[in-house]
């Protein structure tokens, strides 16, 4: 396990850039845009406002709750969700050139000779290079999320309270508290799903001499086209979508029918649905072959690194 | 545990039709520093990444009773190599390295390593990257140094260092490494620089092992002698593996005869060790 550590440390510390750096200045870029933004027009009267007959956001806070008070602390947690996003768009590009550049740039560097001058073995290596990207990135991700969704909340409460609005109402810390737990379960879950997709990145990242990035998409590609010209069919494009997310239309929609407010999108897409996509996953045979193919993968992978020199 | 620390039997690496190494037999015993001395080509990185586990082989070989091709991450534990210059991590700051070896390796001892680098100019803070090619040589021979093992590979752990580098590390292996429970295997080009440390030599050509022996009894074996004028013909009847001139007068070079004899037909010489593999590779000193 301590050599485990150790792998998952250094893996940390190889990819820095992406799995710290990223987020901290994406989010620190949206955190940034959003106080300025606030502090210089915030204040001011706008249009809308003052057709509603606000001054600014303070007043509006208090108008929104006298309205509609019950949809207020969704409303409030998705729009800081809304506000610290942008880390999210680029995690799955974070996810993608790690995991197609860690076994790659170890052969291109050499550096992969002193890796195996160590009593470490090919099996912990691989591993670890695939739980870090998997694994521990988003959960940095999602650390400088809260953090993120914190200052801003904290920074919106106090411009409530010198606004004279309800400033405690711009900390539902309940709420804040269970989405970052949720969504992180809806993340775990699509993990499973794109598992295959995410090992056949690692083992490419394993066997290509050069240009990864082509050696993991052409195949596909190419097999594609083939299935499309020969036999007409789309199989597995389907499946390379169904595993991207795809895999969520088996879930029964009947109940967005009924979304009529913040509330109802917090209670019924994001808390709702976790239990729902969970079972389903579970009892996806789809799913579980996709596992297998993962496993499959990732074996190939390790029996790449014990030849690669 | 057998007595040897490398046994090969039939050791064998193809590459499709080619042969790298050919059906090879050896014994390394401990307490030995072997210097493995080839034309470019002729098998040794092949015969060595055998050794290391980093590849696959056919025959029969047990390093430290183990088999390299499936073991190799056990085997690190008392084998440590430095297969190529510049392999360590160029991203990662020395006292990250010594972190990373620290926490993997069992029998690292860091204090020795800082010791060493202590003694040297590299600054542990800085990353690999930003160091000298030197430097970083000192940075992983620092790290091998410090790791208590049975049997450490160097290949090519010189090359394109300075001369007073070299020197300085050649004797600091042989001072504060090698020992008899340790055996070191050697290989280079700069058969002059280890010579004087090696207990025992190999030479390879084109996949085969053309001579392994003991240093002590090798350099006894070949002896150049200056003949002297008028005694060309007796020398010649010897049968020189060799024969030249240098200074207008005759030099021949004999294998397994007496001294003695010799000494009769003019001054003579033991030959060094690079003028024996070239003897021995050009075919005369079989």
């Amino acid at each position: 396990m301590n050599i485990f550590k150790a792998l998952v440390m250094r893996e940390m510390l190889d990819g820095k850039s992406y799995y710290i750096r990223t987020p901290i200045i994406l989010a620190g870029l949206t955190v940034a845009i959003l106080i300025l933004s606030t502090i210089f027009l915030g204040t001011v009267e706008i249009e809308g406002m003052e057709r509603e007959k606000v001054k600014n956001i303070g007043e509006g806070i208090a108008m929104f709750q006298e309205k509609k008070p019950e949809e207020l602390a969704s409303a409030v947690t998705m729009f800081y969700w809304g506000s610290a996003i942008l880390p999210w768009i680029a995690f799955p590009f974070v996810i993608f050139f790690s995991l197609l550049g860690t076994l790659y740039e170890e052969r291109r560097d050499r550096s992969i000779m002193f890796w195996k001058s160590m009593p470490v073995a090919d099996w912990q290596e691989v591993l670890a290079k695939l739980f870090v990207p998997v694994v521990i990135a988003p959960l940095i991700f999602m650390g400088v999320t809260v953090a993120a969704q914190l200052v801003i909340a904290i920074f919106m409460a106090l411009i409530v309270l010198f606004q004279g609005g309800p400033a405690l109402e711009m900390l539902p810390l309940g709420l804040m508290f269970v989405s970052w737990f949720t969504l992180l379960g809806h993340y775990m879950i699509s993990a499973l799903w794109t598992l295959p997709l995410l090992a056949w990145l690692l083992l490419v990242s394993s066997y290509a001499s050069r240009m990864p990035f082509l050696w993991a998409a052409l195949p596909p590609f190419i097999l594609i086209a083939i299935e499309g010209i020969f036999f007409k069919t789309h199989g597995i494009a389907n499946w390379i979508l169904m595993h991207l997310g795809g895999w969520r239309k088996a879930m029964d929609d009947s109940r967005f029918d009924n979304i009529h407010g913040p509330r109802d999108v917090f209670d019924v897409v994001i808390n709702g649905s976790l239990g729902e996509l969970t079972s389903i996953t579970a009892s996806s045979p789809g799913m579980w072959v996709g596992l297998i193919i993962a496993g499959g993968l990732v074996y190939a992978t390790i029996e790449m690194r014990k030849r690669a020199i | 545990m057998t007595e040897y620390v490398v046994e090969a039997r039939g050791l064998t690496k193809s590459y499709g039709d080619f042969r790298a190494i050919n059906n090879i037999d050896f014994n390394l015993p401990l307490g030995r520093i072997v210097g493995v001395i080839a034309p470019n080509g002729a098998g040794k990185t092949t015969m060595l990444n055998a050794i290391l586990g980093l590849s696959s082989y056919e025959g029969k070989l047990t390093v430290l009773g183990r088999d390299p091709a499936t073991e190799r991450d056990a085997l690190m534990k008392d084998v440590c190599f430095i297969a190529d210059v510049a392999t360590l991590p160029k991203w990662m700051k020395v006292v990250e390295v010594l972190d990373y070896v620290e926490a993997v390796h069992p029998k690292f001892n860091r204090a020795k390593a800082m010791d060493f680098l202590s003694r040297t100019k590299v600054p542990v803070d800085r990353k690999v990257r930003a160091l000298s090619k030197g430097m970083i040589v000192q940075v992983h021979l620092a790290v091998v140094m410090s790791i208590d093992a049975k049997l450490l590979v160097l290949d090519e752990p010189t090359l394109g260092l300075d001369i007073l580098f070299r020197k300085q590390f050649y004797q600091s292996l042989l001072e504060e490494y090698f020992d008899e429970d340790r055996t070191v295997i050697i290989t280079t080009h700069q058969v002059e620089e280890v010579e004087h440390i090696l207990t025992d030599v190999m030479f390879l050509r084109d996949g085969e092992i053309v001579l392994e022996a003991n240093m002590d009894e090798l350099t006894q074996q070949f002896i150049e002698v200056m003949v002297e004028k008028g005694k060309e013909a007796e020398a010649m009847a010897l049968k020189p593996l060799r024969h030249g001139s240098s200074f207008g007068k005759s030099t021949c070079v004999y294998k397994n005869i007496d001294r003695e004899t010799l000494a009769k037909l003019g001054e003579t010489r033991r030959l060094g060790l690079a003028d024996i593999f070239v003897a021995t590779m050009t075919g005369d000193g079989q």
